[in-house]
């Protein structure tokens, strides 16, 4: 992640829910842990010492379950929560330094957010709701429609503006969030498990909706769910949060086949791994890729797609492409190895990343 | 001996207290006359000790004041600051008089082929219904029949200036209480008291305050009983918006202001017209008590059913207030139900 920009980096950020936080800061840096806190001190540590770069252009995806603190910290990237202690770096500038006024421009313009439960405006129609942001800044329906318009075409809701939310559908409510996020043109958004309270259908169509519009616009996103398989889905950039603390984050492919915690092994451990591993993270790096191969993978094909491949043959080994030239070799017994969490454990090759 | 002389005794204050009880002067109580009568000191026995009442230390001290100089001090105290308390409330309650006095000559002064045809308008305006329109219709043709039209009318101005200005009033109150958790600690003892005191009561020192021929007398009385509820639901409307709703709109960079206009209040709405509702409702049922304070209108002929015992003139005129109460309620509230159908999630 060295050669990408960094757009957002939080430093050291504490927070702690409570009447007194600032003592109890201190137990927390003294290492109390968020159930001792609880009890001897009644406040609840929120959030423990969180460093995490989000990467321009990408897709970061914190994940964690109910209690993890994940909501908690997206709602600390726009200060719609203030934080105990810490830094939140959004462009080179200190967002906790802002003023009041300063904070709105930053998130009239530079950051959007989607919601779980949608949260539109019930009294306004749908085409108003999408031009959220533009209204907010001053500006009449007849400057914004046109915008706004063009966003909800791109999700999908194509003469649909005259509606009201109530009388649509929970995943056509969210699309209309969407809409709302992108007309507001910010290059950050905030996605609050916008998928969570969609049923699993409607789930996997927005999924695909927000890769596709990710591939289009390239937004930085900064993606909260407690969802594995969505996280794995859309994730550039893996967060994995626990109590508070963030117990592991980088690439999701190293993070599946390297969990550097028994609780993330536990996690990890009902994936189908051949669907969500990619050929370039468990292949031998090797630019000599000539030599007696049954064929030619792409290095970001899915290990599932190789064994249809290969027709379970197991003998076989494979040259992997990127970009037309060969890169590396995938030998489909290796390939095997990596399907079975444990294994992982004596195999340092899959441990080399690549891309 | 009183029965409580051990108290200013054992506190030394019997000097305090001039000369001792018994020979105090004024008053003689009940015990010391049968006392005299008997010839000698009546044995009070310990059930009949009397609670230690500023009559009963009175008795024991003719220094300490007696209840009734309470009430009569109260009295002196307010007549004290009337005129005072007059120059601030006059001015500032003068415009209700016109308000009143403008209302109840347009309304008189429009003949009737005009009146009911614009009262059929705004029920069709506020609430597209035209079984309403005819229940208009029907209500206001049996007042103008018995002959009652001309008191329905003044009634209706007065409900009409008071309901407006407990909106006006109430609905910034309520905003105000919404944002602030202290002014809402402050504001519902207030509106308690409002609510729960009898209006009779308020109606005394108003009386001293204003002359009685003046109509904001009676007008404050109305909004003084009749702007609780629009306060506590507008109150209540806008802290039971959405949190969600509310942190998107944060999200998004609305000011204060623009969360509360294009937020807040049009989610609210449902709410604070339920209170408009009842608000009107209250006003109504005020008429008749301001009525002893020279209101205008059926309240009068509700008045004079009481005093002359005239049962007719009574249920009549009583019928005619609850006429007027079912129209004023179903058309308020068909327009909340147009609010709800058209702003509902």
């Amino acid at each position: 992640m060295t050669d990408t920009e960094i757009k957002i980096s939080i430093r050291n950020l504490y927070k702690i829910f409570g009447d007194d936080p600032l003592p109890a800061l201190q137990h927390v840096k003294d290492g109390l842990g968020k159930s001792d806190l609880l009890e001897l001190h009644n406040h609840v540590l929120g959030l423990n010492d969180i460093n995490v770069d989000v990467p321009a252009g990408k897709t970061t995806v914190i994940m964690g379950l109910s209690g993890s603190g994940k909501s908690t910290l997206i709602r600390h990237l726009n200060r719609l929560i203030e934080p105990t202690a810490g830094e939140v770096w959004v462009n080179e500038e200190n967002i906790l330094d802002y003023s009041e006024s300063q904070l709105r421009e930053l998130r009239k313009h530079m950051m959007s957010m989607v919601f779980q439960k949608f949260a539109l405006l019930p009294h306004r129609t749908v085409l108003q709701n999408a031009g959220l942001a533009p209204s907010v800044a001053g500006q009449k329906e007849r400057q914004y429609a046109d915008e706004a318009r063009k966003w909800l075409d791109r999700v999908g809701l194509q003469g649909q503006g005259e509606q009201y939310p109530h009388q649509m559908s929970g995943g056509m409510q969210q699309r209309v969030g969407i809409a709302r996020a992108l007309t507001s043109n910010s290059d950050i958004m905030l996605m609050d498990e916008a998928f969570s309270a969609l049923d699993p259908l409607i789930r996997t169509d927005m999924q695909g909706l927000l890769i596709e519009l990710q591939a289009e616009l390239q937004k930085t996103i900064v993606f909260i769910t407690h969802d594995l398989d969505e996280a794995l889905k859309l994730a550039d950039h893996l967060v994995i949060l626990k109590d508070g603390s963030v117990i592991q984050q980088g690439e999701p492919q190293h993070i599946l086949l390297n969990p550097a915690a028994p609780y993330i092994e536990d996690f990890v451990s009902d994936i189908n791994r051949a669907r969500v591993l990619r050929v370039r993270s468990v292949m031998t790096k090797t630019l000599d890729a000539a030599g007696e191969r049954a064929g030619e993978i792409d290095h970001d094909d899915t290990l599932e797609s190789v064994i249809a491949l290969s027709e379970g043959d197991t003998s076989r080994s494979y040259r992997v492409m990127k970009d037309g030239k060969p890169i590396g070799v995938l030998d489909m017994r290796k390939l095997v190895r990596a399907l079975v969490p444990v294994a992982q454990s004596d195999d340092p090759d899959s441990a080399r990343l690549s891309g | 001996m009183a029965t409580y002389d051990f108290v200013f005794d054992g506190l030394g204050l019997r000097n305090w207290c001039g000369s001792s009880g018994d020979d105090g002067g004024g008053m003689t109580s009940m015990s010391q006359l049968l006392a005299q009568t008997s010839g000698s000191d009546v044995e009070v026995s310990p059930w009949e000790t009397p609670f230690p009442s500023m009559d009963a230390l009175h008795e024991a001290c003719t220094a300490f004041p007696q209840s009734r100089e309470l009430t009569s001090g109260l009295e002196a105290g307010f007549l004290a600051i009337k005129d005072s308390l007059k120059v601030v409330v006059d001015p500032l309650t003068q415009p209700l008089s016109w308000a009143l006095n403008e209302a109840l000559w347009v309304m008189q002064a429009v003949p009737w082929f005009i009146m009911i045809p614009l009262l059929m308008l705004i029920a069709w305006v506020v609430s597209r219904q035209i079984k309403l329109v005819g229940l208009v219709v029907i209500c206001f043709g049996f007042l103008g029949f018995v002959d009652y039209y001309s008191y329905t009318m003044q009634t209706l101005a007065i409900i009409f200036v008071c309901a407006v200005t407990c909106v006006l009033l109430g609905v910034p109150i309520g905003i105000a209480m919404s944002r602030s958790d202290r002014v809402q600690r402050i504001m519902i003892p207030i509106l308690d008291m409002l609510q729960t005191l009898p209006p009779f009561v308020y109606l005394i020192p108003l009386i001293f305050l204003f002359s009685v021929t003046e109509p904001k007398l009676y007008g404050i009385a109305i909004i003084l009983y009749a702007i609780v509820p629009v306060v506590r639901l507008t109150d209540l409307g806008i802290r039971l918006v959405d949190p969600d709703v509310i942190e998107a709109a944060d999200a998004f960079g609305m000011t204060k202001r623009q969360k509360l206009f294009n937020v807040q209040i049009p989610l609210a709405l449902p709410n604070i017209m339920a209170g408009v509702n009842q608000t009107i409702m209250m006003s109504l049922a005020m008429v008749v008590i301001a009525s002893l304070v020279s209101a205008p209108g059926l309240g009068v002929l509700v008045l004079r059913g009481i005093r002359s015992l005239e049962l007719g003139v009574g249920l009549l005129s009583g019928l005619g207030i609850v006429l007027l109460a079912i129209i004023l309620d179903r058309v308020t509230k068909a327009a909340l139900a147009r609010i709800n159908v058209s702003k509902s999630r």
